[in-house]
């Protein structure tokens, strides 16, 4: 679903991704963690269209998105790290628009909207303006939004921050469920339990170069460790990179 | 005053860092030379102005004392008018005031630090261009050096009178108005700009100092002129003390300045105490956003753009809702009205039916210029709605960019999104003044079709380079209009009308004359005329389509680094 190629980023002198190669496929939930400043934002805006990428290219379901940005983007639920909206639109008003650009039907847009919102508990306050949301409301209005067209690839950055534990415990079976049915999810978190709990495969990544790749088990074996957890994998590979 | 100092600091560097970025300093320069260009342009009016003033016999000093209280007035005014708006969004809408009030600082040391901030934003700009005025005066008048000193010293009041009565009247009207919406206060800021704008122009009377022939005797017309102002406006006290410098008497001066002072100083504690009082309360007030529902209306503008496909028409609802429900916007189109009104106003006290000269010359000259001004405004309506509204997507660009649509087709609905609204404002503009001018009907239709080629192409050119210097982290998008990508609007936009009005006005000119004479074209006129409308508009066509290219580009270039 996923192919990054040789994918590069950099700003200036600094290579926030450097040469990454990562293939991920139908209907996997793909973990994506690192340190503060691996760039993980930065690959995931370049799998989002936001950003081009300064060498490699990104294909998403076979369509490569410097050749037809729009229809690889049309396949695409983007969720970002921060809940940036049109502050003077209504939830509901946001959630119409999002599906006017995404062409959903109207009887799709009714039937949908009234489950979604009520999943993210968003349903008595979507009249009124995005502006006097909280921050957790505002992301899963965001959340709410990105699923509203039913996209093949949800690619989300740190999908857990500003929500409550019952949103989080939600979003969680919610992603698992969306992975059963077939969808694809790409999520970078620092949240390792969650990494570790929902997650089939998992991507590290540090200094823009993606360490290490592979199932939790995979990974124990790759920093040779037996019976640790993914945090100690975590501090372990990114460790051993720093110190090289 | 320490704190407020502090306050003040970020302020200062965030200007310093700027002004190291390489590029700033060709950009210094460009503004810097137009500045004073604009500057020496003022001088030189002014000057001219009083050297013929004082060759009139006899009343050339009441003439000039005239024009030197019209001018302090309309300098007092302006600086209320730019302190009510600067105060507005300083006090109560910056993006930095929820950081600031959870300071451990008081609320009045806040407002000190932000109400310096914009009595200097308000007044920095009015004071420059007034200081010619006042230059060209002590010239004329060959005035000591005590008269320049007095410019500052009756300037300087006159700005914190100006601003304190202004943050004084801001922190009532916040206050008192009982909604939790800006917008409310908004409305009623409007009702009071109103008022002073139509109190200036009944305290000056212009008409009466172009007119002298409606007095019935020159007696009268002088008594006019002499009669005493109105003592208890400050811009009185200024003119006091600026025309006893003129003549050398300091001590007279210097009273005045000292009247000035003490208002001014009582002013400032006043407010202080005020906002001691209220300032947070109303900030607070301020905060809380409409939280009302808002279902009532809802669907009408779907339905209305129903006719558009899916992703066109998501944006276009969103950029009207989104326009109709920022309060930032409602102040600027306040003063667009001021400017239309203003506009039509000249054209209502025009004396044309008096003019000597009644010739088709003067006729084609100025609806030539009727359209120009009408160009005018359609340059300022579009810095200042158009040209922002790309960086005023701010943070949320990132939807846009996710979007499934190009950002071609983003740009040009932005683009038609302003086009209808300014073209239907160009049009009935032009169509009332040149009723008002009584045109032709030849230079009727031609006006009307002219602008409707200029519209698109300045309003293209305000999206396309809009586009093209975005300012997504600005606080207050309305301003990115100052940058450098607004002065290239600005300067290529005023060209682009010039280029259109000097090539059409050649072939009309022609026309006329050949009218008049009643002789036939000749071939090569009748080429030249043709040629030289159908460059206008080739130009136009190009002005149309080049600017929104350009702006495409960059902005892929921008995020695309
Ligand atoms: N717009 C930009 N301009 C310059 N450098 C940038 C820009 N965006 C990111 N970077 C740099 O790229 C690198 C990667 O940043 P990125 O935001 O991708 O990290 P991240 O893994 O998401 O970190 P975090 O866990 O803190 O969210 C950092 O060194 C950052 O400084
Ligand atoms: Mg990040």
């Amino acid at each position: 679903m996923i192919d990054l190629i040789n994918l590069s980023k950099h700003f200036g002198n600094i290579k926030a991704v450097d040469i990454l190669n990562l293939s991920v496929s139908s209907g996997e939930l793909f973990g994506f963690i690192g340190p503060n400043g691996a760039g993980k934002t930065t690959t995931i805006q370049m799998i989002g269209g936001l950003l081009a990428p300064t060498e490699g290219s990104v294909i998403i379901d076979g369509i490569d998105m410097a050749k037809e940005p729009e229809k690889a983007k049309k396949k695409i639920g983007l969720i970002p790290d921060r809940p940036f909206l049109y502050e003077k639109l209504t939830g509901m008003e946001f959630l119409k628009f999002t599906a006017d650009l995404y062409e959903v039907s109207e009887e799709a847009f009714l039937e949908n909207t009234e489950k979604i919102l009520n999943m993210f508990s968003l349903i008595d306050r979507a009249h009124e303006l995005i502006e006097s949301y909280s921050h957790g409301m505002k992301q899963r209005l965001i959340m709410s939004a990105a699923l509203l067209h039913e996209p093949l690839l949800i690619v989300v950055d740190e999908p857990m921050v500003g929500l409550d534990p019952r949103g989080i415990k939600m979003v969680k079976n919610l992603f698992r469920s969306l992975v059963a049915k077939g969808t694809t999810i790409f999520m970078s978190t620092h949240t390792l339990r969650l990494a570790e709990d929902v997650c089939d495969r998992i991507g590290i990544i540090n200094n823009g170069k993606l360490i290490a790749t592979g199932t939790i088990n995979e990974l124990k074996h790759t920093a040779q460790i037996g019976e640790a957890d993914l945090e100690e994998v975590f501090f372990q590979l990114t460790e051993e990179e720093i110190s090289l | 005053m320490k704190q407020a100092a502090i306050l003040l600091n970020p302020r200062l560097l965030s200007f310093r860092n700027k002004g190291f970025a390489k590029d700033r300093s060709i950009r210094l320069i460009i503004f810097a030379g137009i500045g004073i260009s604009f500057w020496a342009g003022i001088f030189a009016i002014c000057y001219r102005v009083l050297m013929y003033f004082q060759r009139v016999e006899g009343i050339g000093n009441i003439l000039a004392y005239k024009l030197l209280s019209m001018v302090l007035l309309i300098f007092f005014s302006l600086l209320i008018f730019s302190s009510i708006l600067t105060s507005l969004s300083n006090l109560y809408m910056s993006k930095d005031l929820t950081l600031v009030h959870s300071l451990p600082v008081p609320g009045e040391k806040i407002f000190l630090a932000k109400w310096i901030e914009s009595t200097i934003d308000s007044s920095w700009m009015v004071v420059v261009y007034a200081i010619p005025v006042f230059i060209s005066y002590g010239i004329v008048f060959k005035a000591g050096p005590f008269f320049y000193i007095d410019i500052a010293l009756t300037l300087f009041p006159l700005c914190i009178i100006a601003s304190a009565l202004s943050s004084i009247m801001v922190l009532l009207i916040v206050i008192i108005l009982p909604a939790s919406r800006i917008r409310s206060v908004f409305v009623f800021l409007c009702l009071v700009l109103v008022v002073i704008l139509y109190m200036t122009f009944r305290l000056l009377r212009p008409e009466r100092l172009v007119n002298p022939e409606n007095f019935a005797s020159l007696l009268s017309y002088l008594n006019n002129l002499s009669a005493p102002s109105y003592p208890l406006l400050p811009s009185t006290w200024a003119f006091d003390s600026l025309k006893a410098a003129l003549i050398g008497d300091a001590s007279c001066s210097l009273f005045n300045v000292a009247l000035s002072m003490s208002c001014a100083a009582f002013l400032i504690f006043s407010s202080i105490l005020i906002a001691r009082a209220i300032y947070f309360k109303g900030f607070s007030k301020s905060q809380a956003s409409m939280a009302r529902p808002f279902q009532h209306k809802k669907e009408r503008l779907d339905k209305l753009f129903s006719f558009l496909s899916g992703p066109t028409k998501s944006f276009v609802v969103k950029e009207i809702k989104t326009f109709l429900r920022d309060q930032a916007q409602w102040s600027q189109i306040f003063l667009i009205g001021a400017l239309i009104v203003i506009y039509t106003y000249n054209f209502s006290v025009l004396p044309i039916e008096q003019s000597p000269i009644k010739s088709v010359y003067l006729q084609n000259l100025l609806s030539f210029l009727n359209v120009a001004l009408a160009a005018f405004v359609l340059i300022s309506v579009t810095a200042r709605f158009a040209f922002p509204s790309i960086s005023i997507e701010g943070s949320s660009f990132w939807i846009v960019r996710s979007a499934p649509i190009p950002l071609r087709t983003f740009l040009w609905i932005k683009f038609f999104i302003y086009l209808f609204p300014l073209l239907i404002l160009s049009e009935i503009l032009i169509v009332v003044t040149n009723l008002l001018l009584n045109v032709t009907p030849f230079m009727m239709y031609l006006s009307i079709i002219t602008l409707f080629f200029l519209t698109p192409g300045v309003v293209s050119l305000g999206i396309g380079l809009g586009a093209a210097y975005p300012d997504f982290n600005s606080e207050n998008p309305a301003h990115t209009v100052t940058g450098f990508g607004g002065l290239v609007f600005m300067i290529i936009s005023a060209a682009y009308i010039g280029a259109v009005i000097v090539l059409e006005a050649g072939p009309v000119y022609t026309i006329f004359m050949s009218g008049i004479r009643n002789e036939n074209l000749s071939y090569f006129q009748l080429l030249w005329i043709i040629g030289s409308f159908f460059t206008a508009f080739l130009i136009s066509m190009l002005a149309i389509i080049l600017p929104m290219r350009f702006g495409e580009k960059r902005l892929m270039r921008g995020f695309f680094r």
